[in-house]
């Protein structure tokens, strides 16, 4: 409940609503636009089949979605590289001569993928695509998030700098996630575990005040507020379950 | 979202829900020691401690991207365009429909005319070309890419498979049966199959030198030695080992008499090959032959005069198709594409440009909400 501001683009539908959605068909249209003219430009003079464009295809998406994923787990590596790693290994498998030899009249791409992603010409082709499909949605997410950001982006460059301030004093890998507030987020498991906050006295002498309230479903929290030369800390107190 | 934090019990991560319901759940469910508690384990995948990477948009990692994106694409752009423009390539338009074309006479053949119908255009090279050229032949408005002709074919016929041979698929209709005989290669790909001979001869002093064009090594590897197969049987003879199919309806000659080497007659012949590969587009080219350069001194083509001898037996003016020959060296990134060469430079400039801009804006206008506090 560090910054309970932060749910207010959930309740006021700040992030899903008709021109969000106008926003994201606009960016679908030219992101198809793109991925059908480049290779048709590409190859429109050559004698070579489909297969050169399909990986062409499946880039952008992948990147917008590795883009889009704020926090990456090893459940996303596996998920967004094994995509990849599985779109070639079908592909390479349609293509090749066992299944051919087996179902000639179903299967009868063979040789496609060999032949043509031999061709430099197909691999900077889908480079093209990529970059150009990925670089306008780059430069505007950079651009709000430089320019106006949201609450969340803030503390989450806030927290980014704290942990890595922690990290190097403590020497811990990576950054824990427990679920607290907005799912994607580090809580208040370090603190806790640091005992930071388990030492009320000291901090509710000279330099604030606790302030106890009844919050949301019961439960008394004791807040102390602690001014430091750059930032507030807010954190509960542990407090009991009331009724 | 309520949170109880308890002195006895660990942290208890597990939501309660919206944020209107009281922690009394997390009590009564940790109550109990008897009963089978339904906290999940306090392990870092059920927890959502997984170790992750946080990647943020930051000005210190966007703008070298975007810089180095851009100093990369232009470079290769630069290259692929001058890549681009030292091929050289030749175009001879020999449909014959205006009246002062010598091909003009061929222009109303039709595919079952007994005799052909020969024309020959001269020409001029400016440059020479140098390194191994390659000879196309080119249609257009010509769509192989039309979807009931790209499935007439009976690829298990075309792999040798002996029953396939003699009763083909039934996509391969209307040209699966000709007078109660299997059509052997069935289907509308293999019946309108290119069948124009073209010769070339260069001019030298008003003689005329025959420039050796080879027809192996056109088509795929995979192409020639796994999809396409002769059918197997007793012994070499393929007029024997095709006996009870007969010719498509538009070919001159069975397919078994195609060419008089045993390893390019029959399903396995080049030209045949590189037809049934269908194109995309409705303009297209494909390889038609190669002609080699013969040592490092001389060019393969010397600039100068040419003669094209043309067996026209392909008629395309029902459909106001066109023909031509083309003439192209290559290069490491197939034939000529400016295309590419183009869109590269276009969007490296693009990348580097909305760089430099991006970075203007950033220092005027950014890093101003930052150090705000937070508001509660």
């Amino acid at each position: 409940m560090e910054y309970p501001k932060l749910y207010e683009p959930g309740q006021l539908n700040l992030l899903f609503n008709k021109r969000e959605f106008f926003i994201c068909i606009a960016q679908g249209i030219y992101t198809s636009v793109l991925m059908f003219f480049i290779p048709y430009g590409v190859f429109a003079d050559a004698q070579s089949t489909a297969a050169g464009p399909e990986p062409c295809r499946l880039l952008p998406p992948l990147r917008q979605i590795g883009l889009d994923t704020g926090f990456w787990t090893a459940i996303n590596h596996f998920f967004i590289w094994g995509s990849l790693a599985a779109y070639f290994a079908i592909l390479f498998t349609m293509h090749s001569d066992g299944l051919f030899q087996m179902f000639p009249n179903q299967f009868r791409f063979v040789g496609n993928a060999q032949n043509t992603l031999a061709q430099p010409t197909v691999w900077l082709t889908i480079a093209l695509t990529t970059v150009v499909c990925i670089v306008p949605v780059v430069a505007f997410r950079f651009l709000k998030l430089d320019l106006k950001p949201e609450l969340s982006d803030t503390v989450r460059a806030r927290k980014q700098k704290t942990q890595h301030r922690c990290m190097r004093r403590v020497g811990r890998a990576g950054s824990r996630r427990s679920g607290y507030a907005f799912s994607h987020q580090e809580g208040f498991g370090e603190l806790i575990m640091s005992g930071k906050n388990m030492r009320l006295s000291s901090l509710a002498g000279p330099v604030g005040g606790a302030e106890c309230g009844l919050r949301f479903g019961g439960v008394w929290t004791c807040s102390v507020t602690k001014k430091t030369k750059k930032k507030k800390i807010l954190f509960p107190v542990p407090g009991v379950v009331g009724r | 979202m309520a949170v109880n934090y308890s002195v006895k019990e660990e942290a208890d991560g597990h939501p309660s829900g919206g944020v209107g319901v009281p922690g009394g759940g997390a009590v009564g469910g940790g109550g109990g020691g008897a009963v089978k508690t339904r906290k999940p384990d306090n392990t870092a995948f059920k927890q959502q401690r997984l170790p992750a990477w946080q990647p943020i948009l930051t000005a210190g990692t966007v703008l070298p991207a975007f810089f180095i994106i851009g100093l990369i694409f232009i470079p290769i752009g630069i290259g692929i365009f001058v890549t681009s423009n030292n091929i050289r390539e030749y175009e001879i338009d020999y449909t014959g429909t205006e009246p002062s074309s010598p091909c003009n006479k061929c222009l109303n053949v039709s595919w079952d005319s007994t005799t052909p119908c020969t024309c020959t255009i001269n020409f001029t090279l400016e440059h020479s070309f140098e390194s191994n050229v390659f000879m196309y032949y080119g249609l257009s408005n010509f769509y192989q890419n039309h979807r009931r002709y790209v499935k007439s074919r009976d690829d298990s016929q075309l792999n040798g498979d002996n029953s396939s041979l003699l009763n083909p698929s039934k996509e391969c209709e209307p040209y699966r049966i000709n007078e109660d005989k299997p059509i052997a290669p069935c289907g509308a790909i293999a019946n309108s199959m290119f069948n124009d001979t073209l010769e070339l001869y260069r001019i030298d002093n008003d003689t005329r030198i025959p420039i050796t064009l080879i027809k192996k090594g056109i088509a795929w590897w995979t192409d020639k030695n796994v999809k396409f197969r002769n059918p197997t049987g007793d012994g070499n003879n393929l007029t024997a080992l095709f006996q009870g199919t007969t010719k498509p309806v538009n070919w001159p000659k069975p397919v078994y008499m195609l060419d008089s080497e045993p390893d390019n007659n029959g399903f396995i012949n080049e030209d045949f090959i590189v037809w049934m590969r269908t194109a995309a587009l409705p303009t297209f080219r494909k390889l038609y032959r190669l002609i080699e350069r013969k040592n490092n001194l001389q060019p393969t083509l010397q600039a100068g005069k040419y003669s094209l001898d043309i067996a026209y037996n392909y008629p395309v003016h029902s459909f106001d198709g066109r023909k031509r020959m083309i003439l192209s060296t290559i290069s490491w990134m197939g034939g000529k594409n400016p295309f590419l060469g183009i869109a590269y430079i276009t969007v490296g400039s693009i990348c580097f440009f909305l760089g430099v801009v991006l970075l203007i804006i950033h220092h005027k206008y950014g890093n101003r909400n930052t150090s705000a506090d937070i508001p509660n």
